[in-house]
């Protein structure tokens, strides 16, 4: 038994080594100084160093990592918020009353699996006229529409393992559906709702596409911010700088993600399966 | 049901039918309309109807067949990859993940980094100078290959796919792995059934469903791919890693062939419609 488990082990590290290859060179890179990355590519650093650090979170006329992060977090938090916000009604209709089940579920669901491009298009046109181009709001609004798919999902299985019974006592007492939505069903759905948001918020943050066409200056996300850094300054890319802008792009949704990945795990699992 | 019944219900359904609406419903319709219009950045505002002539425009351009063929074959030979390496991972390194649970969290972080995060991470580890992998293949081998060269491009871009999103495959796995019960296994040890036969015979029927549906989802998902090649690449040497919504997204903002690359998402809709319907009754005849 013992030589297999070692064995196991041996393959884990293999496997975890290949996969996450690009993000610990890139780690390593963004704390190499600048000199030193194209004379010593290696994996090991001479003279650790912040400055690529100091360099990236330094304003320039060009590039403002700031201005980024903060576009990000607007429009992540709108996309995964907003997706819950007009769910949870749903969900709980769904469940209760087999609202939409026929044609509404599985056309959400089923958007999950088109290619966003379709949409980039005519959303394009659509913003350009009403204004909403190159704003933290016309991005989250799409990202919302990404994140609509499991956000219902989720809801709609959290609302079904709720025991009827407890929402029965409410009514008892005269509790009409609003009340009973928010003061019973919500409370009991949290560990649900944290998960969703926690999930979209990544997912949303993680988004490149609708970011690199529906914004151009004012609301540009960290995903495309990032890019700008590898086709600055004429002389070719500064590595050790675009590897520290790749680390502070990555690191919010790595931290939610390494200390919630059971609840992400979950999640990902639940949605494929489900769906 | 009582009619108060029924408005409370289409009240409860209104904030996100509304927001579909809004947001896609829209964007839908005013697709369709400038899919069969003439139409460039002027003249926006006032489409004319021209027909299929989008349609016919699109399906002349070969480079609008390559990179259906290129999207095709990339979705394919990912899934299969994704597919049969996450499978193996995950039936063997389930004990270890039943032990020690961080095991999972490790191998899952690509997974949480954008794909195109990851197409720049691998633009730094294979650059020529500054990369890693070239350094080790020289002070090694003394030898590396033009990884983003037209003879390993498309290589290049399934192994940095496949590398990122077996995670997926592998967690999928893992879970229905871990929800055979164990008696199952136990009584197969008992009656001395060899590790081989047992995944051949018990293990891998179990997890038949769980297999066609993670094949679909990293289908669906290489065959759209666009983040992690557009970084990396763009759209490569010669035009050859143009996937289908790289396809559009440079006949859209690069040449401004609006009519065009709208008929070409148009058709990827059509194409993406099929596929899931087709996909759905396979899997709903499989389970009772």
């Amino acid at each position: 038994m013992k030589p297999r488990l070692t064995l196991r082990w041996i393959v884990f590290a293999i496997a975890a080594f290949a996969m996450n290859f690009p993000v610990l060179a890139t780690l390593i890179t963004a704390f190499k100084p600048p000199g030193e990355v194209s004379r010593n590519p290696s994996l090991w650093i001479k003279a650790p160093t912040l400055e690529n650090f100091a360099t990236v979170l330094t304003v320039s006329d060009r590039l403002n990592v700031y201005h980024y992060l903060w576009n990000s977090s607007v429009a992540a938090l709108i996309g995964a918020l907003l997706p819950m916000i007009v769910a949870f009604p749903l969900a709980w209709a769904m469940v209760r009353r087999g609202t939409g089940r026929g044609v509404l579920f599985p056309l959400v669901v089923n958007l999950r699996a088109l290619p966003l491009i379709i949409f980039a298009i005519p959303l394009y046109m659509m913003y350009s006229v009403i204004g909403l181009l190159d704003t933290r709001l016309g991005l989250g609004l799409i990202l919302a529409v990404v994140n609509l798919p499991l956000a219902l999902l989720m809801l709609v299985n959290a609302v079904a393992e709720i025991p009827a019974e407890i929402e029965e006592a409410a009514y008892m007492d005269g509790a009409r559906v609003p009340r009973l939505l928010i003061k019973v069903v919500l409370p009991l759905c949290r560990p649900a709702l944290i998960t969703t948001f926690v999930f979209g918020f990544i997912t949303a943050w993680n988004e490149f596409l609708f970011g690199l066409i529906l914004t151009t200056r004012d609301a540009v996300p960290m995903t495309v911010g990032a890019s700008f850094f590898f086709a600055t300054s004429g002389g070719g890319v500064q590595w050790g700088t675009a590897a520290a802008v790749m680390v502070v792009a990555a690191l919010p949704p790595l931290v939610l993600g390494l200390v919630m990945y059971r609840r992400i795990s979950g999640s990902m699992v639940a949605g494929a399966v489900k769906g | 049901m009582t009619p108060g019944r029924s408005v409370e219900n289409a009240l409860l359904a209104g904030p996100l039918v509304l927001f579909l609406l809004a947001v896609l419903g829209f964007p839908t319709v005013l697709s369709l309309v400038y899919g069969f219009s003439e139409t460039g950045f002027q003249t926006l505002t006032a489409p004319q109807f021209s027909g299929l002539k989008n349609f016919r425009d699109a399906t002349a351009d070969p480079t609008f067949w390559q990179a259906a063929w290129f999207s095709l074959r990339f979705g394919a030979i990912t899934a299969l990859l994704q597919c049969g390496l996450g499978l193996a991972l995950a039936v063997y390194l389930a004990p270890l993940a039943r032990a020690h649970g961080w095991t999972v969290a490790i191998l899952i972080i690509p997974m949480i980094v954008a794909p195109a995060m990851m197409g720049l991470m691998y633009r730094l580890v294979l650059h020529e100078f500054a990369g890693p992998v070239p350094h080790y293949l020289y002070s090694w081998f003394g030898w590396s290959p033009s990884f983003l060269g037209p003879a390993n491009v498309f290589k290049t871009v399934v192994v940095a796919e496949t590398l990122q999103w077996t995670p997926f495959a592998f967690l999928l796995f893992l879970t229905a792995c871990q929800s055979i019960p164990q008696d199952l296994r136990e009584a197969a040890a008992v009656d001395g059934t060899r590790p081989w036969r047992l995944f051949w015979k018990i293990e891998l029927p179990l997890m038949m469903p769980t297999v066609f549906v993670a094949l679909f989802i990293r289908f669906i998902d290489g065959f759209r791919v666009f983040d992690n090649i557009y970084t990396l690449v763009g759209a490569g040497p010669g035009g050859s890693t143009t996937s289908i919504s790289i396809y559009i997204y440079e006949s859209f903002l690069r040449r401004g062939e609006i009519g065009k690359a709208l008929a070409a998402a148009i058709l990827l809709f059509a194409t993406a419609f099929v596929l899931l319907s087709v996909a759905q009754r396979l899997l709903r005849g499989r389970a009772p």
